[in-house]
């Protein structure tokens, strides 16, 4: 029992007590210059519900959580399936492709500017070259091309993810099940489609509900690549309440925008435990 | 005979598909390390294999000088140089390392005693700690910093050790949870009918069954700190304090943008975890198996 104590201090004082205060912020406005909280009720939420760049921020967040997800798990999905093929030398090509997934984000939005520099970038190069474009593609500046790049990185990123879970799914999977399909004569579409998916829907779920929860959290992934811009055309929740707090120096503004979100991770987690526990019944 | 041309070309296809996921997925990765070795006059035109070859740009960054266009331009870089690099590295080292101790130790203990001892309320501590980790930083960060400035510690380095914590801990205490779930019970018990205390059996007994979970654990909290920007940014502010994610964003300010200097800082900074990496791949498995990994 007395080897809980340092856990329950710790998370008391550093994740407990901060989220708590978090929600107790979103009734306060404080000064910026001040140390005093001022009670002002549910006007930190009128604000931000008036507030039409909120409302773009929660358009773009879903655009891009959902464009995300969908992409990685598809693309997750085959690249599994292509890893799970037993031919020599594949653990080379698993270990290769796990990469992007440990790379830091700062790095990922280093070489994403790099890369997709409207001049000088070697994906506009590539385009040009293979007479896809005829003129620059202004990746970051342009909205819709700033979102779709954006989108990018975080599939590029988060791939592998769904790879890991999903191969060490198919794995567990017994060979006699697709064997038994192959004697009875089913195609390798068909055999897909009845015996393994079937097999990956319980992984699937869950690995679509960490994505999409994971996805409409991130900060870093825009912030870094874009700052939101341009303008605010790649805003999402995380990025308005970032910039309420450190540019408007509005904290009361920033909380409520994050007590938003939270609602939202809080349904995604409730529909989580509801999945895992019809699982274990 | 025909059989087996046939699964010749199917094993052919599988190695053409295989290359082309490959090429792309680390083609960025590629570009990075490609363009940190070009010497600055060639960069900005594109060459998949570079004709000339350069260590300058990762010497700058090693050797603590500082280069940036100076020579060129007389251009006098304000804010950030290449010259803090080293101590950004070593602020990133030292950080994670104690963040990871610290957050693996108390969450073995915390977990141990959660799986073997009962109370009432339980179950729901691993519960609330996967709640703990769904919910976004930017919620806590800038009430934590509102501690810390109260604590006395704003922009220096313990901050961000509490800081990353806060991230670490809900999700190490989640996987040490599923690790020490799996290790029998029974072992223990022999353990404590033989006389030994409670912390002996943790000690000799479950640590190093637990091991591999341990070392996954640490991992995946070492790369989470490595990984972080947000809280950084907003705890810490003297420029030689900065740890690398947020030192490195600062090569973006003044005029001219070294991309060379850049992606040499691109690679360094992703070196130590790659070699990390290597060396447990084998125990990454373990965590990954248990289905708990931050993302």
């Amino acid at each position: 029992m007395a080897f809980l104590i340092p856990f329950a201090i710790v998370s008391c004082a550093f994740v407990i007590y901060p989220a708590v205060e978090a929600v107790r912020l979103t009734f306060y406005t404080k000064l910026p210059f001040g140390s005093t909280l001022t009670f002002v009720g549910l006007d930190n939420f009128r604000d931000v519900f008036a507030d039409p760049v909120f409302w773009a921020a929660v358009r773009q967040t879903v655009l891009w959580t959902l464009a995300s997800t969908a992409l990685q798990t598809v693309l997750g999905l085959a690249i599994a399936l292509l890893l799970h093929q037993r031919v020599r030398g594949i653990n080379i090509f698993r270990g290769l492709l796990l990469f992007p997934y440990l790379v830091p984000t700062v790095v990922a939005a280093l070489v994403w500017r790099w890369m997709f520099n409207p001049e000088f970038g070697v994906v506009n190069a590539g385009l040009r070259w293979s007479g896809l474009v005829d003129g620059d593609i202004y990746w970051l500046s342009e909205p819709r091309w700033a979102m779709a790049s954006t989108i990018l990185l975080n599939v590029w990123k988060y791939t592998p993810f769904v790879v890991i879970c999903v191969l060490a799914r198919l794995q567990s999977i017994p060979v006699e099940l697709e064997e038994a399909a192959q004697v009875d004569g089913a195609d390798v579409w068909r055999r897909f489609v009845h015996v393994t998916l079937p097999q990956l829907r319980a992984v699937l779920t869950v690995v679509v509900v960490f994505r999409t929860i994971w996805t409409f959290n991130k900060f870093e992934e825009i912030y870094l690549l874009t700052r939101g811009g341009p303008g605010t055309s790649t805003f999402n929740l995380a990025v308005y309440a970032f910039e309420q707090a450190t540019a408007n120096l509005r904290l009361g503004a920033a909380a409520a925008a994050g007590v938003v979100m939270l609602v939202f991770v809080f349904a995604g987690s409730a529909f989580y435990l509801r999945l895992v526990r019809q699982e274990e019944r | 005979m025909r059989g087996r041309t046939r699964s010749g070309l199917r094993v052919w296809l599988i190695y053409l598909a295989l290359s082309v996921v490959t090429a792309v997925m680390c083609f960025p990765l590629f570009w990075a390390a490609v363009t940190s070795v070009r010497p600055n006059e060639e960069i900005l035109r594109v060459q998949l294999i570079p004709h000339r070859v350069t260590g300058a740009h990762y010497a700058a960054l090693l050797g603590g000088r500082r280069m940036y266009f100076e020579a060129a331009t007389g251009y006098q870089p304000s804010t950030a140089p290449s010259q803090h690099f080293l101590a950004w590295f070593a602020n990133s080292v030292v950080v994670c390392a104690t963040t990871t101790v610290l957050s693996v130790g108390v969450s073995a203990l915390g977990a141990y005693s959660l799986t073997r001892l009962r109370f009432a309320g339980q179950a729901v501590v691993p519960y609330l700690s996967l709640l703990g980790y769904m919910v976004p930083s930017i919620i806590y960060v800038f009430p934590l910093f509102l501690l810390i400035v109260e604590l006395g510690l704003a922009d220096r380095l313990p901050s961000l050790v509490l800081g990353y914590i806060s991230i670490t801990l809900p999700f190490s205490m989640w996987l040490m949870c599923a690790f020490l779930k799996s290790i029998p019970v029974e072992v223990e018990e022999a353990g404590l009918i033989d006389g030994a205390s409670r912390f002996q059996v943790f000690r000799l007994i479950v640590l190093p069954l637990a091991l591999p979970g341990i070392i996954a654990t640490s991992v995946f909290s070492f790369i989470v700190a490595w990984n972080d920007y947000l809280i950084a940014r907003i705890f810490m502010n003297s420029i030689a304090q900065l740890p690398l994610t947020v030192g490195v964003m600062h090569f973006f300010e003044g005029v001219h943008v070294d991309w060379g200097l850049m992606m040499a800082a691109a690679v360094l900074m992703t070196l130590p975890l790659a070699v990390l990496f290597m060396f447990v791949q084998r125990h990454l498995v373990v965590g990954f198996g248990a289905g708990a990994v931050k993302g």
